[in-house]
């Protein structure tokens, strides 16, 4: 499986006063909005932005491929359910495997953000 | 890992549903968007056009998220494939002109490759095949010489090459059984016979040493055939008798289904399922009597013993026999031969020269298929410049390309393997009757895996230049031109290069089909040296028990040749030990009254026994002296008759009528002495065979041959004869079987199905690779007319004549077919060697043939260039200047 930077293929579509997110971030944002319980693609987004209190954004063209192969990896699943104005609408839900690779990644930016923390004071 | 798996094939095989939970997702991913924007107060519109803004291109998405789901590659194919076809069905003459002319040369090498599979590449069905050789002796006269038994005895004792060793010799009986009797063919083996091919009955088991004594051999190993259709399989056949030649033999064993005949030279049963019984060999006589010849040997090498070193020892051991029995055992060589090599090596090059002809009509169909594709790759310049300039990357339109080629390759190959599958089948029955393993030639997995490898091959040969090519389109230049697109001088070249080359192949398959036709139609009108039209022949086979003197024998078939004779339609009838162009081989060495022979055996001949009738049934010309009589019997002076060969070797330019040899060492008294009577004319031993051998006959009445065969000549259709021939014997022994009924027509035929078969096959190849060429020179020419379509019409507003243009078109043609043409003949000159030993009676640089080949492609070029050169000079002037 080729990685590659999911929105850089939209880069100038962002809007003003949003950042665009790191390599490799999204997927842990989309893990980690779905630890509460299941959620459809468009909640998935709108509380990314109302979290990070709209400095994130992500792009519809980014969030679906992503969700897609969340779901192939088998860190998600997902199944059809009726949301909040009673449409049929795709929930998808972390697996067990999925909440592992959470707790694996969130370590991991841990690490990586104190250690740049770091070299930013320190030098 | 089976969850990604599990999500890959539910994406690629549930396609349509997850497309439609896609669609869907997303539409509700807008609308909740568009609510959104409605809440916080907007219009339907406004909040609709919010959405879409940041929703961004929903195919994109779309095509983003099947990426993730893994599945593009395959779905970028089927796309491919899809897009492929409907581009092969818009051209449907092309396409079908296409996938015939592959799937016929497709289909031909599958068939070749079939028999060169089933015959060459197969394993021998015995364990450890490899280490199995046949064993002969060798002299300068005698080649490849069946041993001496009691030789025999002494290497099989003697050898450390050997894990075990074996003799055969061919001895056919008649099993009594309920109406008619029945002629078997068998074998008489020694004992571990079977070990040494590595089989074992599957009842009973095989001759133990006990059962060569002489008087011990009343036993019987049955074929598997045998034991089904004449003792209905039973299960307790082993120590029951059956009468084999009226005596009684006990069954000792029975072999499974599918144990092959390993072949053998003298007295030859071809390889396969071809025997019937075997008998223990019984070594009877004094074992100092080393002169005669009969047994064939066999042994299997220890392991790791070469069969060179095999060859040594075997040599150490006659050089030793020969200092034992001076005289009979000296003058000899040994011959070690692989089994393979003894069974298909005399067929090997003839089918490496059908495969190589093959092979060769595949690549002419490659350049064929490029050459076209080439064509069609320059009039879809512009689809092609337009899917780059919108953003298709090369290598995707290398990729469609290259797909289409191999749907037309695969299709081809489909349709080629039905092909095979019934051309192997009429090939089979087309192969010379003595070809080893034909039984195994099937359409089996490796042909069909052989058919796959040529298809996908020959498809990315042929379609990876046109695929390059076109990618190389610029496309500002694509869609700029106005004019029909016209090809580069690059792809000109390319192309015409292809035609040379496929001309040239063609060429040297012509004069691969005239030198088989030449050598075919020589053997046909070789004079044989016997008239072989409306006669009857049959072998027949007395048993010892019942014939047990020579008298007994002589008067059997003096009787049955005068009753035949006595036949209505019945023009004359004799009997003969054998027939001609059989593979006949017995030979005899004698002593010349007057003469001395030095080396002893060098008064060396075939010998033959016949009757009084054989000659003129054969009618084999008597050139001095007499035929035999009915005089020619015992206690009368002892007679032969001598071909000229022999008259000419031992007594050239004397009348040789009245000479005397003898077969003893010391000639005493006056019946130790053989005068010649006749001298007939030369009968060679097989119709491709340099020349006759020296060979003489010995009056059947008064050397007594059980084993005849009988031949009669009728005014008309000889098979009438049959009943006749029937009747007369068993109104003279009704327990006797007539065996091989066959017009001496067939056996004739039969000793040429061999050339035959290579001319057939060879020409068949030579006339695909003609009209393939044909084709590519025509399609060449018709497209540059195409092209010059304007040029032609201005020179003709410009005054040119008809003809002027006629020439111009056909003087392009030839540029293309006389190189190609020189290339072609000098390939075939210098590929002449492989094909010398093939043929018979005209040179490999036969300059006729040559000059008709060079003929015959200049004729197909002229026709496939004419009709394009017509059009062109047909060029209406105002249609070129109107579109300019």
């Amino acid at each position: 499986m080729k990685s590659r930077t999911l929105l850089s293929k939209r880069k100038g579509n962002n809007l003003t006063g949003r950042i665009e997110l790191p390599q490799g971030t999204l997927d842990l944002l989309i893990l980690r909005t779905l630890l509460p319980g299941a959620q459809h693609g468009w909640a998935v987004s709108e509380r990314v932005q109302q979290v990070s209190s709209e400095v994130l954004s992500i792009q519809q063209g980014s969030l679906y491929p992503a969700l897609h192969r969340l779901e192939r990896r088998g860190w998600i699943k997902a199944k059809w359910g009726t949301s909040e104005n009673n449409r049929k609408a795709k929930f998808y839900e972390l697996t067990r495997s999925g909440k592992r690779q959470l707790e694996l990644e969130t370590e991991t930016w841990r690490k990586l953000t104190l250690a740049v923390e770091q070299v930013l004071e320190g030098a | 890992m089976l969850n990604d798996l599990r999500y890959r094939v539910r994406a690629l095989f549930l396609r349509r549903a997850v497309e439609d939970e896609l669609e869907e997702e997303l539409r509700f991913h807008f609308d909740a968007e568009a609510e959104k924007h409605m809440r916080a107060g907007m219009t339907l519109e406004e909040a609709k056009r919010r959405a879409r803004m940041a929703f961004g291109g929903h195919e994109q998405i779309k095509e983003d998220c099947r990426e993730a789901r893994g599945t593009s590659v395959i779905e970028t194919t089927m796309e491919d494939v899809k897009y492929a076809l409907r581009q092969l069905v818009a051209n449907p003459t092309f396409s079908l002109v296409m996938v015939l002319t592959l799937a016929l040369s497709i289909g031909a090498n599958s068939a070749i490759f079939s028999v060169i599979n089933g015959v060459l590449l197969k394993k021998l069905p015995y364990p450890n095949a490899e280490r199995i050789t046949r064993i002969f002796l060798s002299s300068a006269d005698f080649p490849k010489f069946p041993l001496n038994p009691f030789d025999f005895l002494d290497f099989r004792a003697r050898n450390r090459s050997f894990e075990s060793m074996a003799a055969f010799t061919r001895g056919d009986v008649q099993l009594s059984s309920g109406s008619e009797p029945v002629h078997l063919d068998g074998f008489y083996v020694t004992s571990g016979y079977f070990r040494v091919l590595g089989l074992q009955p599957q009842l009973g088991r095989e001759f133990d040493f006990n059962a060569e004594i002489p008087g011990n051999g009343l036993q019987v190993i049955l074929s598997n055939r045998l034991w089904r259709t004449q003792f209905g399989a039973d299960p307790n056949i082993v120590g029951r008798k059956i009468t084999l030649n009226t005596q009684p033999y006990i069954v000792v064993g029975v072999m499974p289904a599918g144990t092959e005949h390993p072949g053998n030279n003298y007295h030859a049963v071809a390889y396969g399922d071809s025997v019937d019984v075997w008998r223990p060999f019984p070594f009877e006589g004094s074992s100092n009597n080393r002169g005669s010849h009969y047994m064939e040997g066999i042994g299997r090498l220890k392991a790791g013993v070469s069969v060179e070193q095999a060859r040594a020892e075997m040599n150490a051991m006659m050089a030793q026999l020969a200092r034992e029995h001076p005289g009979n055992d000296s003058g000899w060589t040994m011959l070690v031969v692989p089994l393979y090599s003894e069974i298909v090596g005399a067929r090997q090059r003839m089918l490496f020269v059908l495969l190589g002809a093959v092979g060769m009509v595949l690549l002419i169909a490659c350049a064929n298929t490029a050459n076209l594709l080439l064509a069609r790759a320059s009039a879809r310049q512009r689809e092609i410049a337009v899917r780059l300039a919108m953003g298709a990357p090369r290598l995707r339109v290398v990729r469609q390309l290259l797909t289409e080629s191999l749907i037309l390759s695969l299709t081809g190959g489909v349709l080629g393997l039905l092909l095979a599958f019934g051309g192997v089948r009429a090939l089979v029955t087309l192969l010379p009757t003595d070809f080893p393993r034909a039984h195994d030639i099937h359409v089996s997995w490796p042909v069909l895996v052989f058919t796959l490898l040529i298809s996908l091959l020959t498809g990315i040969l042929f379609g990876l230049a046109p695929a390059m090519q076109a990618s190389h389109t610029d496309p500002k230049q694509g869609l700029q031109g106005s004019r029909t697109t016209t090809a580069s001088r690059h792809q000109n070249r390319l192309r015409s290069t292809l035609v040379i080359a496929e001309v040239s192949m063609a060429c040297v398959l012509l004069v691969g089909a005239g030198l088989m036709l030449r050598t075919f139609l020589n053997l046909v009108h070789l004079d044989p040296g016997f008239h072989e039209e409306n006669v009857l022949t049959a072998s027949l086979s007395l048993p010892h028990v019942q014939y047990r003197t020579d008298d007994q024998t002589a008067q059997f078939y003096d009787n049955l040749t005068n009753s035949l004779n006595a036949l209505p339609g019945v023009e004359s009838a004799g009997a003969g030990s054998d027939l001609p162009w059989t593979g006949y081989d017995e030979n005899t060495g004698f002593g010349i009254e007057g003469k001395k022979a030095i080396p002893p055996d060098y008064f060396h001949a075939r010998y033959h026994m016949a009757t009084p009738g054989y000659f003129s049934a054969m009618e084999i010309p008597l050139l001095e002296g007499r035929f035999f009589t009915e005089a020619d019997r015992k206690g009368a002076r002892n007679v032969i008759i001598v071909n000229r060969a022999l008259a000419q070797r031992y007594w050239p330019g004397e009348n040789v009528i009245g000479k005397r040899i003898t077969g003893e060492d010391e000639p005493k008294k006056d019946s130790d002495w053989m005068t010649i009577v006749g001298v007939v004319g030369d009968v060679k031993d097989q119709p491709n065979s340099t020349g006759a051998e020296p060979a003489l006959w010995w009056s059947e009445f008064q050397v007594a041959q059980p084993d005849m065969s009988v031949v009669i000549r009728t005014r008309s259709d000889a098979r009438q004869a049959a009943d006749g021939l029937r009747a007369a014997v068993h109104k003279l022994d009704p327990a006797l079987a007539v065996a091989d009924v066959k017009l001496m027509n067939q056996v004739a035929d039969a000793s040429i199905s061999a050339p035959r078969f290579t001319f057939v096959m060879v020409s068949l190849f030579a006339g695909l690779a003609i009209v393939l060429a044909g084709i590519g020179t025509y399609g060449v020419i018709a497209y540059t007319v195409a092209q010059r379509t304007q040029e032609f019409g201005l020179r003709v507003a410009l005054g040119a004549q008809h003809g002027d243009l006629l020439r111009m078109v056909l003087m392009q043609s030839a540029r293309l077919v006389v190189p190609g043409m020189i290339v072609g003949l000098a390939l075939a000159l210098s590929m002449g060697r492989v094909m010398q030993a093939l043929l018979y009676g005209v040179s490999a640089a036969d300059p006729l043939i040559l000059a008709s080949v060079a003929f015959v492609v200049l004729v197909v070029a002229l026709i496939a260039s004419y009709v394009p050169a017509r059009r062109a000079a047909n060029a209406d002037p105002m249609i070129a200047l109107r579109s300019e």
